[in-house]
């Protein structure tokens, strides 16, 4: 929201309303102002009238249809046909009513435009009706496609953020090392960070390597059988970047948890036993802190 | 000095805009002159049905002579002819034969006035779109100051209304948005006229934490003081607050004063009070943040002004020319058109203390500058000794314009008002702050 500082004694409300509009650009991307998107659903209009050449002036077409085909109704009464302000008239009408009487019978027509007028009363206030439905129609649709279009830029905008954000975590990944032989994730565009992070000499990792599997074999219970696959969490469960890349067995993939992740088996191509996985070895053996995963599935 | 002030419709009890406008001008205008109010025995402005009895009586000490309405409105006959002069082209007749269906229709009132014109030093017409300031005008011109009352409705295109505004001798305007509509529509810039508007009477001393208790409210809250009405604005009013509210689950409540012609949203943070004396009013104001207006229409809103003496800011809908320009002009307020407008603009007076109290500082002086009763009457008293000394010098007037013959007031040959009105530009009128007093012509 929009943050004001008053420093002086003069506030200039067009400014702060400048600024308040600039935000909202800002936020919205498109500013539309009432007149513009009353203009653009004149064009929307047109587009939804045009596609066979139908005419697109709804709104000119209906004033003038109103005013030609709309004569002012009038309420159309029993007497209505005998009216006249002429005192005289009124007299002599009243007096050769009978006798008009005799040649036809005036109520059936009295009645059928008595009805006719209610009907015109009731067209003539459904009328502005549907003009304003169909008008409130274009005028949301245009709004809503404002809105689409606006969701669209922040749509796109948040993806090539994705993007941003996938590429560089994907260089902060390449910067981490992995053993020899173990298949390392893919490298960004610009890779070479192997080269740029000197690995250490053989002896080094020799030792790591030693000194990780001391840590698990003291996290072992003693009771666990000691089977070829060490401990460690169930794969992916966890920013482990150092165990990425490297032997099942290293990574301590139980052959339960190999089953809950076959697409790393086929990718890393494991040294799972059939028979291990054929007895199904019971989950929750080998590691070195729980698995609720391993423990779950069984 | 002796005044007429002429109105639709008089009374202590009668709270309509112009009406109030009216009592208050006479009241205070009874302290530098003898004053006489001239109206109608009507109490409802729909029916102007005879409700009160002909002849004088007198309201807080004013003498108010009644006549009787010739007519009620019949409102069948007064839309239909409605239709005719503001949506098709139609007669000088049919305006004419439109402004007696309107009402408040008293020859008995016209009568009397010119009668009484020679025994007067000028009268006070109020509302130019009603009978009685037409018919007044036309009778005594040489009299009359005319104080319009006028808003952005298709009235102003009728063309019955272009030799009232350029025949009578004054104009007291309400806002300069007023007086710019009114020059674009009849011409009428060589008419003396000034904006004025009118003071109010708000209290000296304010007791909020009372208010607060009465009505227990305890957080901090926006108000609305007037009629709740679609027409005021207020269906989007209670739409914006809504998703306003949404937005911000522990931001201001809203406080709604008046009575309700619409239904009111139950919603925990929408507090209806109804219709409440004018202390409690009084004290709202100054138990709120802020006042929100959100009315499309206003030719003056009182209720601003009163906001603003009490030095609270102004929340004004920027579709309405008139609040636009003052909250523009008196930097005491903000103004939305759009959703987005009216949650950005509500939080930053909701959020920034600084900013909300130097529109409020502003609001006070703004209203002490061009509102207080002193400043009003003045304008007034120099409006009424400009013209005497205009009257003095014999210079020569021009008639005001007759009306044209039978054949030509029936040629219908007159646009629809509501065209008229669409030519006639409409924007807030932003030079600077508000004159404090140009007898002058108008620029």
């Amino acid at each position: 929201m929009t943050d004001f500082s008053v420093r002086s004694d003069d506030v200039d409300v067009e400014q702060i309303m400048r600024q308040i509009r600039s935000r909202i650009r800002e936020k919205r991307g498109v500013d539309y102002t009432e007149e513009e998107i009353r203009e653009l659903a004149n064009v929307k209009l047109e587009k939804f009238l045009d596609p066979r050449g139908v005419r697109s002036d709804l709104l000119e077409q209906f004033r003038r249809k109103r005013e030609a085909s709309l004569p002012p109704n009038f309420k159309f009464e029993d007497t209505t046909l005998f009216e006249t302000h002429r005192g005289f008239l009124a007299f002599m009408r009243k007096l050769l009513k009978p006798i008009l009487k005799l040649f036809f019978n005036p109520n059936p027509l009295i009645e059928a435009l008595h009805i006719q007028s209610k009907l015109n009363a009731q067209q003539a206030a459904l009328e502005p009706l549907y003009y304003e439905v169909i008008h409130n129609l274009v005028l949301e649709t245009t709004r809503l496609g404002i809105d689409v279009k606006n969701l669209k830029m922040r749509v796109e905008s948040m993806s090539s953020r994705l993007d941003f954000d996938e590429r560089r975590a994907r260089a902060l990944e390449g910067v981490v090392q992995y053993r020899p032989g173990g298949v390392p994730p893919l490298q960004p565009p610009s890779s070479g960070t192997e080269s740029r992070e000197p690995r250490g000499t053989e002896a080094e990792q020799a030792e790591r390597r030693n000194r990780r599997r001391r840590r698990r074999g003291r996290g072992r219970r003693p009771d666990e059988p000691r089977q070829g696959t060490g401990g460690a969490q169930g794969a992916g469960q966890g920013p482990d970047v150092e165990s990425r890349g490297e032997p099942a067995e290293s990574r301590g993939l139980t052959p339960g948890t190999a089953d809950l992740e076959p697409r790393r088996d086929q990718t890393s191509n494991r040294d799972l036993s059939p028979v291990t996985r054929a007895e199904g070895v019971p989950s929750g053996g080998g590691f070195d802190s729980g698995n609720a995963g391993d423990r779950s599935e069984s | 000095m002796k005044l007429a002030v002429v109105v639709q419709r008089y009374g202590a009890d009668i709270n309509g805009g112009a009406e109030l406008h009216a009592r208050y001008v006479a009241e205070r205008l009874a302290r530098h002159a003898e004053v006489e109010v001239v109206t109608t025995c009507a109490r409802d402005y729909v029916t102007w049905r005879n409700e009160r009895p002909a002849g004088i009586e007198h309201v807080n000490g004013i003498p108010v002579r009644r006549f009787p309405v010739r007519h009620e409105r019949d409102p069948y006959q007064f839309g239909r002819r409605s239709r005719r002069v503001f949506d098709d082209t139609h007669s000088m007749a049919d305006e004419i034969g439109w402004l007696d269906s309107e009402g408040p229709a008293s020859p008995a009132m016209i009568d009397y006035l010119h009668r009484e014109a020679r025994n007067l030093d000028f009268i006070l017409l109020f509302s130019y779109r009603y009978y009685h300031a037409w018919h007044g005008a036309r009778r005594v011109p040489a009299k009359a100051v005319l104080v319009p009352t006028a808003e952005r409705d298709p009235a102003i295109g009728l063309a019955i209304f272009g030799p009232t505004f350029r025949g009578v001798r004054g104009i007291m305007y309400n806002s300069h948005e007023e007086r710019a509509m009114i020059h674009a529509a009849a011409h009428n810039e060589d008419v003396p006229g000034i904006v004025v508007g009118v003071g109010s009477e708000v209290p000296s001393r304010t007791d909020a934490a009372r208010f607060r208790r009465k009505y227990n409210i305890r957080g901090p809250f926006a108000i609305y003081v007037g009629r709740i009405d679609e027409n005021k604005g207020c269906k989007e009013l209670f739409d914006f607050f809504q998703r306003y509210a949404a937005t911000f689950p522990r931001g201001l409540d809203l406080a709604l004063i008046g009575s309700a012609i619409m239904p009111v949203p139950q919603h925990p943070r929408i507090h209806h009070l109804g219709f409440l004396p004018d202390e409690d009013k009084y004290d709202g104001l100054a138990a709120s943040d802020l006042l929100i207006m959100p009315s499309y229409y206003e030719s003056l809103s009182m209720v601003a002004l009163e906001a603003w003496a009490i030095g609270r800011p102004v929340l004004a809908n920027g579709r309405c020319d008139v609040l636009k320009g003052q909250c523009i002009r008196s930097a005491a307020g903000l103004y939305y058109e759009r959703y987005e407008e009216f949650a950005e603009t509500l939080y930053s007076l909701e959020s920034n203390g600084p900013l909300h109290d130097r529109l409020g500082r502003n609001g006070r002086d703004y209203f002490a500058t061009n509102y207080a009763w002193p400043v009003i009457e003045r304008k007034y008293l120099d409006m009424f000794e400009g013209l005497k000394r205009e009257d003095a010098s014999g210079a020569a007037r021009k008639p005001i314009e007759r009306l044209p013959g039978w054949f030509a007031r029936r040629r219908r040959d007159l646009p629809p008002a509501t065209e008229v009105l669409a030519g006639i530009p409409s924007r807030a009128v932003v030079t600077g702050r508000e004159p404090s007093g140009d007898l002058s012509q108008s620029a």
